[in-house]
């Protein structure tokens, strides 16, 4: 019954076709049954006399025995049916219809069935031209379409409104009716409206073949119902096709190639595509029907009679299975076409685009832990439209639930379960959106000390950082990951900063205190200073994130913070006035590099997806890469940027690929995916330039190359060297908090590095050195 | 280790031993015990081919005790077993004089050695160790961060990596369940990966350590287990789980989380306790640039000459895969520096190389020493040294690239490799 539970009214139709079937078994309800309604109905009536709907008792239990006494399905399909609507005629129409069918109509229908069994071959055949219509497979239909170019598509027909699709109705019918003796019973008054109703609905359904559903429902219903009238399918009668003789002219020899080679002769299928084709290519245009009485009768079957189309439900599957067949050798086309490359110059491609293309940055989104950071991007995603309000709104209730409703908008970023238990960022959270001038990516990183390696992973990711300062614990802020992550972001080699002074609304004792916003001010500004940020890299932004106050929108001229408007640009206008495209040919020129930071399943289609920021080079869709260091080389199916499809990426994007021809137990987030032609070697160990915020010893450690966390540990102290690079003392003890050093480190596995790459050296939890790959040994 | 009977003598060292090695733990003390050029007599099987007047061969296996001259030991830490190569020194009537046998020693199975020059201290402190039958803590732990686990076994005296578990989880993503599902499988694999290697009939305490939420999942993850299933042994180990906190899943954290006061009141391993002590002191010395700690070969062998190693909070702290060296030279080298310590009444700790404290000192080469006065500039007196020995300079190159080790022999080769990972 999945149908049921889908549709609104449609349901009608599907009763009267049990009915087909069932007449006996519909009639009676059980004396079980009874004494459901009689307990149930009276609830339903309460609850629908509330909402101002009238309805009788016959159709409460027919609602019930639907729903199968689910009392708020029945209510709400109830009271969906009764609320004024444009459809409302109709459906009560139907409704109505309902009420009397049940019973009565149940014999009419057997009745008329009896006068079916003995139609006229002609309306058979017109039966089968029906199917045909709706199973043509594509390059068939191509063929069909110059010879009737007026042939409206079944599903428009009737217009826009209802009304009118009643009255063409029964003009049509009265035309055929003339036109042909062979006409189809003339369907009861329920069916024809209920059949409107639900035409656009079939029309759809061609894709996903609606009949092949039906005989599922029973087994269902079966199970749940615990006392079930017997509702084994009665099988289709017998398909009188053979006795039918052919109105058509014979079939070219092709179509007889065509239709014959299937070996299920029986089925309709291999008949309609005969004759398909036979009256298509016919030798005389006229011998067969005209193409318009096609239309009509094709028109007449598709919309007219599901009783027709559930004798060929049953086999509808088949029948498609077989057109598919048939499609596919007449096509002769290969199984599977090898992704080929496209062979775009991306290069000179990006080139052209450079002037048009809409400037992009992602920045990754630094703090401490609890200053904001989800709750801040969370708000300027709802502001800049990339998250609906109503997404907002059902997290919050989610989180009040939870007893935790200031997180609702941190809850945009932490989607894991584990991140909304416990209200914390525990990964990087990947989201888009753009402005007018700028498609803005956002990375937000994890505060807390133990997701460090992850929020490494993110900075280097990004173009830029936003670093989230609660205004009332600078504090807590500045001693603890607010400095850390200043410093990894330098040590990724970000250079450009925007600081929002965050929670302004809640500064005691008054909001937006303006001497408490210069204090951090001056306070973050030092504090960068001292870690080697230019000044003119950094702005510096007063905001709220849970209020939303000059995150996107500038504050209220009336309100406390009435001050900001005229001194700070909102965090985004400071964001969009950040973007420098540094990104240039010589780079997109490069092989491809991509660090994978994340592998997943992309969907059905796209089994191994990868995505990652393109750190050099290009890549389009039937590139061949290897992954290092498995060394396994996979094709570029599709790739992704933003969301959306594309045929290239270059550096500088984050996307994501679609890779083929690789099993995804070769790839781990970490990896490198390069081009074939130069794939990077891989090593266990390799010189770096550091500088040390620690006391440095040959020890273990958590060595981090991007997104790849691998252990390791410094196997040498090599020499100390000052800011030039002068070597100050060869094979020093120790190297000291503060001073910068070559040192070889060592890792357990191999790993991809090449000269230039940012390594971090952690220990214990804390970051302890950071530097710049020098050479690889 | 039972000590069957022993004679050696008190002056030279000269004499042999017998021992009976009685858990897996043993054929750790067995291969820190023999070197190259020891006798070693232990029962052996071996392939005899015989052939009679009429040219006919046949294979026959023969059971019999043979004695061999060490040439190589090879351990295998993951199945406690140690191969023993070397040449045969006995003969007997099936084999000949000089023929090679590589002995493999087996639990419950008595072997006798003899060292060729005679027990030495630290052979002699070895032994004592190896024959020392106090309660054994045994503690199994799991390292783990999201997608990584390392399944170990911690002793008195090595830390086994016994399994890891690495699996690529997908990350979040919204309307995407992939994540919380490649998580429960990724516990469930950690699970029975876990219970392959337990002994549930007598379970040993587990320790459970991870950055973030990931050990506390883990151990719901057992406990919802244990509840649910039929698994009885099961029940009992959930009161044995230790929860902890360590920087990284990565195995090195383990030595943070073993220092770490929640585990320590919970272990009785006062051994590892005390060396870990006396690494963290050393450590704070050198970070605060203290001149009383030096570590590299050279410097504590000069500290030592000086006698700075000495009476009154002097203390070596040597690794035993120094002595484990091929060479017999190398081994003598380290063997008199601890003496000339102990005469000088100084400390001297040796630590296991596959614990974890030892591999805190295995990075800084194997050897440091905290002085009793401070030397300044310990290093560049060493440079000059180099000088002076030109011949051991690039065997000095070679060390230092390769572990930063000087000099030792068999530390750097495929030996060492297979002490872990």
């Amino acid at each position: 019954m999945q149908r049921v539970k889908n549709l609104g009214y449609d349901e009608d139709e599907l009763y009267d076709n049990h009915d087909e079937y069932e007449q006996e078994d519909a009639t009676a309800y059980t004396a079980e049954d009874k004494e459901n309604f009689a307990t149930l109905t009276p609830v339903i009536r309460a609850e629908l006399d509330e909402a101002g709907v009238q309805v009788s008792d016959k159709d409460i239990e027919d609602a019930l025995w639907h729903y199968y006494w689910d009392v708020g399905k029945s209510v709400s399909y109830l009271k969906n049916s009764r609320t004024p609507r444009l459809q409302q005629q109709s459906t009560e129409k139907s409704d109505k219809a309902k009420a009397k069918s049940k019973f009565d109509e149940a014999a009419e229908r057997s009745a008329e069935k009896a006068v079916r069994t003995t139609m006229p071959p002609m309306f058979a055949a017109d039966w089968f031209r029906n199917v045909s219509w709706t199973l043509v497979p594509s390059h068939v239909e191509g063929d069909l379409i110059p010879n009737e170019p007026v042939r409206p598509m079944p599903k428009l027909l009737g217009g826009s409104s209802k009304l009118a699709k009643l009255a063409e109705e029964r003009r049509k019918k009265a035309a055929t009716a003339a036109a042909s003796q062979s006409e189809s019973p003339a369907p009861n008054g329920s069916l024809s409206a209920l059949e409107r109703l639900s035409k656009p609905r079939d029309a759809k359904e061609n894709e996903a073949p609606g009949p092949k559903v039906e005989p599922k429902k029973y087994p269902i219903r079966k199970k749940r119902d615990p006392t079930p009238p017997p509702r084994e399918p009665t099988p289709p009668p017998p398909e009188p096709e053979e006795e039918k003789p052919d109105l058509r002219a014979s079939p070219t020899a092709f179509g007889l190639a065509l239709s014959t080679s299937p070996p299920c002769g029986l089925h309709p299928a291999s008949m309609t595509l005969k004759d398909l084709l036979g009256s298509e290519v016919a030798d005389d245009p006229f011998q067969g029907p005209s193409p318009d009485d096609t239309v009509l009768r094709a028109q007449q079957y598709s919309k007219g009679t599901p009783n027709k189309r559930r004798q060929s439900g049953v086999n509808g599957l088949a029948k498609k299975t077989e057109a598919l067949k048939l499609n596919g050798t007449a096509a002769s086309a290969p199984a599977q076409p090898k992704v080929r490359s496209r062979g775009l110059d991306v290069p000179k491609l990006w080139a052209e685009e450079k002037s048009r293309r809409k400037a992009s940055a992602a920045f990754v989104v630094i703090g401490h832990v609890d200053h904001g950071k989800s709750t801040l991007m969370g708000r300027l995603l709802l502001d800049t439209g990339a998250v609906a309000q109503r997404d907002v709104d059902k997290y919050q209730k989610q989180a009040t639930e939870m007893g935790k409703s200031s997180f609702a908008l941190a809850w945009v970023m932490d989607t894991g379960t584990e991140e909304r238990e416990r209200g914390v960022t525990v990964d990087i959270a990947q989201h888009h959106f753009s402005t007018n001038s700028v498609d803005f990516t956002i990375l937000d990183a994890p505060g807390h000390r133990d997701f460090v390696p992850n929020m490494i992973g993110g900075a280097s990711m990004a173009d830029m950082a936003v670093l989230v300062v609660d205004a009332n614990q600078l504090e807590s802020g500045m001693k603890g990951q607010t400095r850390e992550h200043v410093l990894l972001a330098k040590a990724v080699g970000l250079k450009r900063i925007v600081v929002a002074v965050n929670k302004l609304d809640s500064t005691t004792p008054d909001a937006w205190s303006r001497s408490q916003f210069d204090g951090v001010k001056g306070e973050v500004l030092k504090f960068l200073r001292e870690s080697g940020f230019a000044e003119q890299f950094v702005t510096v932004v007063p905001c709220s994130g849970l209020s939303g106050d000059n995150v996107a929108k500038a504050p209220k001229v009336s309100g406390p913070a009435a001050w900001v408007a005229n001194t700070h640009p909102t965090l985004l206008k400071a964001l969009e006035k950040s973007v420098i495209p540094d990104i240039d040919g010589a780079t997109i020129r490069r092989p491809l590099r991509l660090q994978i930071a994340d592998v997943f399943r992309g969907g059905v289609t796209n089994p191994v997806s990868v995505s990652g920021r393109i750190s050099a080079g290009n890549a389009q869709t039937g590139d061949s890469v290897v992954v290092q260091p498995s060394g396994e080389t996979a094709t570029i199916k599709a790739l992704e940027v933003n969301a959306e499809p594309c045929d290239y990426a270059f550096a500088g994007q984050i996307c994501t690929l679609h890779l083929t021809d690789i099993d995804p137990i070769h790839l781990r987030t970490g990896d490198v995916v390069c081009a074939a032609s130069h794939p990077v070697p891989v090593v266990k160990t390799f010189t770096a330039k550091i500088e040390a915020l620690k006391s440095l010893l040959p020890q273990a450690m958590d060595v981090h190359l991007g997104r790849l966390h691998v252990a390791g540990g410094i196997k040498q102290l090599v020499s100390t060297v000052d800011s030039e690079g002068e070597v100050l003392k060869k094979k020093p003890r120790i190297v000291k908090a503060g001073q910068k050093a070559i040192v070889k480190v060592g890792v357990e596995d191999g790993v991809v590095v090449e000269v230039g790459d940012r390594v971090v050296l952690r220990a214990e939890g804390a970051t302890v050195g950071f530097g710049v790959v020098d050479g690889t040994a | 280790m039972r000590l069957i009977k022993h004679s050696i003598e008190r002056k030279t060292g000269a004499g042999s031993a017998t021992l009976l090695p009685e858990e897996p733990e043993d054929m750790w003390h067995a291969y820190n015990l023999i070197r190259p050029t020891d006798l070693l007599r232990a029962s052996a099987i071996r392939k005899v081919i015989s052939e009679s007047g009429s040219g006919s061969r046949s294979n026959e296996r023969v059971h019999m005790t043979l004695t061999i001259r060490v040439t190589k030991l090879d351990f295998d830490p993951q199945a406690a077993q140690l191969h023993v190569s070397g040449r045969v020194a006995e003969e007997n009537k099936h084999v000949k004089l000089g023929s090679f046998h590589t002995l493999d020693l087996e639990l419950q199975r008595n072997f006798t050695l003899e060292k060729a020059e005679g027990w030495d201290s630290v052979a002699l402190d070895t032994l004592k160790e190896a024959v020392n039958q106090d309660a054994k803590a045994q503690l199994w732990a799991v390292v783990m961060q999201e997608g990584l686990a390392n399944i170990c076994l911690i002793t008195d005296h090595q830390t086994i990596l016994r399994q890891r578990v690495e699996v690529n989880l997908p990350k979040k993503r919204a309307g995407s369940t992939d994540h919380d599902k490649s998580l429960h499988r990724f516990f469930q694999t950690t699970f029975d990966s876990l219970l392959r290697q337990l002994d549930l009939a007598n379970p040993k305490p587990l320790l459970l350590a991870s950055p973030g939420f990931t050990a506390s999942s883990f151990y719901q993850f057992i406990k919802t287990q244990a509840s649910n299933g039929a698994n009885k042994p099961l029940q009992q180990l959930v009161p044995k789980i230790t929860v902890a906190h360590s920087a990284s899943g990565h195995l090195h954290s383990l030595a943070e989380v073993l220092a770490s006061p929640a585990v320590t009141s919970k272990l009785s391993d006062t051994k590892f306790a005390r060396e870990t002590q006396l690494m963290d002191r050393f450590f704070e010395l050198i970070r605060k640039d203290d001149a009383r700690a030096w570590y590299g070969p050279r410097e504590c062998e000069l500290a030592v000459e000086r006698g700075a190693v000495g009476k009154g909070g002097g203390v070596l702290l040597i690794s035993n895969s120094l002595f484990r060296s091929q060479d017999i030279r190398t081994r003598k080298r380290w063997v008199k520096l601890v003496d000339e310590v102990k005469e000088g009444d100084g400390e001297v700790r040796v630590f296991s190389s596959m614990h974890e404290s030892g591999r805190r000192l295995e990075g800084l080469g194997g050897i440091a020493a905290i002085l009793t006065w401070p030397i300044e500039d310990l290093d560049e007196e060493v440079e000059g040294g180099d000088q002076d020995e030109p011949a051991e300079d690039g065997a000095d190159g070679e060390g230092d690239a390769d572990g930063g080790v000087d000099g030792i022999e068999g530390v750097t080769g495929h030996d060492e490799e297979i002490d872990f990972l």
